[in-house]
Parts: C-alpha cells; sequence; structure tokens
C-alpha cells in the first residue's frame, strides 16, 4: 500500500509533460486535518441572584424539560408489557445524562435550574427503567412458565382463584 | 347537570383500556388498577382510588407539580420531583408484591 502511495509523488515530475493527471493527484494525496477543536474558555460563574434562570447570556439546557417529562411519563407507561416504560425511561435516562455532560464542560453557559432538572429527569429516568427491567424479568418468568408447563400453570391459576 | 356528568363517567367505566398482559396471561401487571383508581377519584372516592392504586395520588400530584415547576422554576423543584418519584416507584413496587402475597392478582 505505501508503495502505491508513494508512486505518484516519484512520478509527478513525468507527469508533467501530460499535463493534466499532476493537477488532479495532489488533491487526493493528502488528507485534510481539521485544526483542533478548542473548547471555548468557560464563562463567569453563574451569579448567586439568578432565581428565574440566571444572569445574561445563560440559556436553559436543550433537552433538560424533555428528560424530565419523560422520566416522568415513563412510569405510568410501564403497563404495556413494561416495554414503553423501558423505551421512555431510557431516552430519559441518555438525555438527562448528556446534558449534566454538557453542563460540566462550561457550567456557566447554562443554568443551574435546567442542570437540576437533567438530573431530576435522569434519575427518574433509571427508576423507570429498573422498575420496567423487574416487570419485563416478572413477565418473561411468567411466559416461560406458562409455556414450559401449562398444567402447572392452570392449577397455579386456579388455586389463586 | 349532576346527570350527564355521571352518566359520561358511567361510560367511561364501560370503555377502560384492557391490560394486554391480564387478557392474554389472567394476572395483573404493576400497572393493573390504575384507571379504575382515577376512574374512583373522578367519582369522588378517595378511599376506593387508593384501595384500587395507591400510587395514584401521589402519579398525578407530581404530574401537575412538574408542570408548575416547568413554568415557575422552583428552588427545591427538582429535588422534590425526585423524592416523590422514588417514594411512587417504592409505593409501586409495595403494592405489587402485597398483591402477590395476597392472592389479589387476579381481581
Amino acid at each position: 500500500m505505501s508503495e502505491e502511495q508513494e508512486n505518484p509523488q516519484e512520478n509527478k515530475p513525468i507527469d508533467l509533460s501530460k499535463k493534466e493527471e499532476p493537477v488532479v493527484q495532489p488533491i487526493n494525496e493528502g488528507p485534510v486535518t481539521p485544526p483542533p477543536f478548542q473548547q471555548p474558555p468557560p464563562f463567569q460563574q453563574p451569579p448567586p441572584f439568578g432565581q428565574f434562570g440566571g444572569g445574561f447570556g445563560q440559556q436553559n439546557l436543550p433537552n433538560a424539560t424533555a428528560a424530565l417529562v419523560l422520566g416522568i411519563i415513563a412510569l405510568p407507561a410501564c403497563c404495556f408489557y413494561g416495554i414503553f416504560g423501558l423505551i421512555f425511561g431510557i431516552i430519559a435516562w441518555i438525555l438527562g445524562s448528556g446534558d449534566m455532560k454538557k453542563y460540566q464542560l462550561n457550567p456557566g453557559l447554562y443554568t443551574e435550574s435546567s442542570y437540576k432538572n437533567a438530573k431530576a429527569g435522569k434519575i427518574c429516568g433509571m427508576i423507570a427503567t429498573i422498575l420496567s427491567v423487574l416487570t419485563i424479568l416478572f413477565f418473561v418468568l411468567v411466559i416461560v412458565g406458562a409455556i414450559t408447563n401449562p398444567q402447572m400453570y392452570d392449577d397455579f391459576i386456579r388455586g389463586m382463584k | 347537570m349532576a346527570h350527564p356528568h355521571k352518566s359520561f363517567l358511567d361510560w367511561l367505566g364501560g370503555h377502560l383500556l384492557s391490560c394486554p398482559f391480564k387478557t392474554h396471561f389472567g394476572i395483573d401487571c404493576p400497572g393493573c388498577g390504575l384507571q379504575r383508581s382515577v376512574l374512583a377519584l373522578l367519582k369522588g372516592d378517595l378511599i376506593d382510588s387508593f384501595r384500587f392504586y395507591p400510587a395514584t395520588l401521589p402519579l398525578i400530584f407530581i404530574v401537575f407539580f412538574t408542570l408548575i415547576h416547568l413554568k415557575f422554576d422552583f428552588k427545591f423543584g427538582a429535588q422534590l420531583i425526585k423524592i416523590v418519584f422514588a417514594g411512587i416507584a417504592v409505593i409501586i413496587l409495595i403494592n405489587y408484591i402485597y398483591k402477590i402475597y395476597n392472592h389479589q392478582l387476579l381481581s
């Protein structure tokens, strides 16, 4: 592979006679490395008096509200085989933790209240996910039990009545 | 005015969504009872509502509190939501385990 890459460079003076190919080749050669992205320096700390969203230039985290709402919806949504609860819970978990990371990169840029919301959404999503997983495990146990020995399952149901 | 309202609730009671797990396997899921409980609450029967599903009142509380919190941004809001949410999860778990041990899963 290295020879093939070196060959066009060596053949350059020879190809100059053809006048057209060397124009194309230098474009393909060097991979254009983008300049390394530098984090902007963190802004000033949020002012302590900022009750309703902080001082100037601060904005809410983009997914904090969504994480909180999804995390709370996830709890009653575990009815349908626990699947919706699992989906909502995991989405809330991911959104909340992503926003927490975003806040910790530059804490001055975002409001602290939205950070708290994102944290609450993450924790609610975690709890809902755990509950849904427990539900699904229980359901799988029941279904496997019902499939493997249906006679015992029927007796079990009858015994509960 | 009371009559159409009551009949609407009765109509709602006959048209509850049925739990897919319960219809297939005959066993309550951890969310079963929520709709009956909300219906009892709409009729104003707090005790029946609690009996059907103990987590209904905290659930309704947390939903409305979250909406208010997102609007007005309380200082303690996120913390309170976390605590109440964990409490609701514990209530649901305890309720379901209680149902298993007391053979109420087929109710």
